[in-house]
């Protein structure tokens, strides 16, 4: 009991001093996720699009491919992608291994599934009604999309948050993918895996504080959200 | 004032997996037409005026604008979807307040020139002035069909589709959605309503049509169209 108390103390101090150290670790997690994030949202609503509304050869399997891939697991990403832009693999000219890109190719690979899984589902479960609404008073298709964006837009950010969960806090890929180099591809949890390792509970504790923290302000701002656009506030 | 047009569908077919919903169905819309089509529930009025408004592919037939030749359904669905407007039986409510709904119809419009005052003239014409903070969603259904109504107006095409638009509306609702409707048809704007109860629109309509056994049969209180639709069969063939 000590011994945690011991080090959520210094954990905290640890935060609080600005331990450059510490805090270059939160910005590399951020910096890569948030990118990852904003390179798979497009192409994820436009999956989700064609699964809700299109009607093509292949839909269902597709549907079901996507869900399956909810459920693969972090490292089977990270190996797979390992192999591939490994020296002996196809893209190994590229040199991405154990580089943030690298990282982020995994994250993107993690959140698409997710993002295409829960935005198709909103799709599905909002009025179809509205696309049309949209297109017969004369919207085009870009506009139309949009305008169906805004109306399920609580389901994407719901969307939005459990993409960027996962990715934040998923080891498996990154420690395959980005080598926890230090100071250049070591995020936050691959940094509470080996400050674990090594028996440093602060660091890790430190770190677990600002996911845990960051989780809180996002659900706090979903609910905020929600309040605000809901029809009896 | 809607200048003068004629919308022609010929020998339509639909069906839904192993559903034939529409068999050689054929129709004529022209301006300040007032069509009412009743029908038996399932016996495709819904299916139909999706097809008019574009929003459906018909799985074969021609479709004609101004007797003009025919043309791929690409082309031809966003020419429906200009000039064609379709309004659900439960009118959809964005999420929003009612000048949100209605602006947005304006915002659509290019000729319309001074926005916030045609929207402002438009929420008079339905009488919904009061209302304009108002959450849509919370309106209650014959204000939400005269929220409708009104984006259409904005919209300015020229065929409304209406599918049960009296259901389930109180009196005063329903004679003020009539009236709404007939300053429509007055404008020159062709008015096609899918209804069981056509003797509610006896005054308005041009045409009263049923739809079954997959077709449309006229019971027409104006001249039989039959050389207009000889003309959208030809434009197939051409």
């Amino acid at each position: 009991m000590d011994t945690l108390l011991t080090s959520c103390a210094e954990a905290f101090r640890l935060l609080f001093s600005g331990d450059a150290d510490t805090w270059e670790i939160v910005a590399i997690s951020f910096r890569v996720s948030s990118l990852a994030i904003l390179c798979a949202v497009p192409p994820a609503l436009l999956i989700a699009f064609a699964l809700a509304y299109g009607n093509f050869f292949g839909r269902r399997l597709l549907i079901s491919m996507f869900n399956t891939f909810l459920s693969v697991p972090a490292v089977v990403i990270g190996l797979t992608l390992f192999i591939l832009l490994s020296r002996q693999g196809p893209m190994g000219d590229f040199k991405l291994l154990f580089t943030q890109t690298a990282m982020g190719l995994g994250q993107f690979l993690l959140c698409l599934p997710i993002l295409v899984c829960m935005v198709h589902v909103a799709l599905q479960a909002a009025d179809r009604a509205a696309w049309e609404t949209a297109r017969t008073l004369g919207a085009s298709r870009l506009h139309a999309f949009f305008t169906v964006l805004y109306e399920i837009r609580f389901g994407l950010l719901a969307a939005l948050l459990a993409g960027y969960g996962r990715i934040i806090s998923e080891v498996g890929a990154s420690m395959m993918l980005g080598g926890n180099i230090a100071h250049y591809t070591r995020n936050i949890p691959t940094a509470i895996a080996l400050e674990t390792s090594k028996g440093a509970f602060a660091e890790g504790i430190a770190l677990g504080i600002v996911l845990l923290f960051l989780a809180f302000l996002v659900n706090a701002l979903l609910q905020y959200a929600q309040g605000k656009g809901s029809i009896n506030p | 004032m809607i200048e003068s047009f004629h919308l022609g569908f010929s020998d339509i077919h639909k069906r839904y997996a192993n559903n034939r919903v529409l068999e050689g169905a054929e129709i004529i819309i022209s301006s300040h037409d007032c069509i009412v089509i009743t029908g038996k529930n399932g016996a495709g009025k819904t299916t139909l005026l999706r097809i008019i408004a574009g929003l459906e592919k018909p799985g074969s037939g021609a479709i004609a604008f101004d007797h003009g030749a025919a043309e791929p359904w690409g082309r031809q669905r966003k020419r429906l979807l200009r000039s064609v407007m379709y309004l659900h039986q439960q009118p959809y409510m964005l999420a929003g307040s009612l000048q949100r709904n209605i602006d947005y119809a304006a915002r659509l419009n290019p000729a319309i020139a001074d926005r916030a005052a045609s929207v402002a003239r438009a929420i008079r014409w339905a009488g919904l002035d009061g209302l304009e903070a108002q959450s849509a969603a919370s309106l209650s259904g014959g204000q939400k069909q005269r929220v409708a109504l009104t984006r259409a107006r904005l919209r300015d095409p020229h065929i409304l589709l209406l599918d049960e638009p009296t259901a389930n509306l109180d009196g005063e609702s329903r004679a003020r959605t009539l009236q709404m409707l007939r300053e429509f048809r007055d404008s020159g704007t062709a008015i096609v309503i899918v209804s069981h109860d056509p003797d509610m629109f006896a005054d308005l309509a041009t045409q009263q049509l049923q739809l079954r056994e997959r077709r449309i049969h006229g019971a027409t209180n104006r001249n039989p169209d039959v050389v207009e639709l000889d003309s959208v069969r030809q434009s197939k063939q051409r």
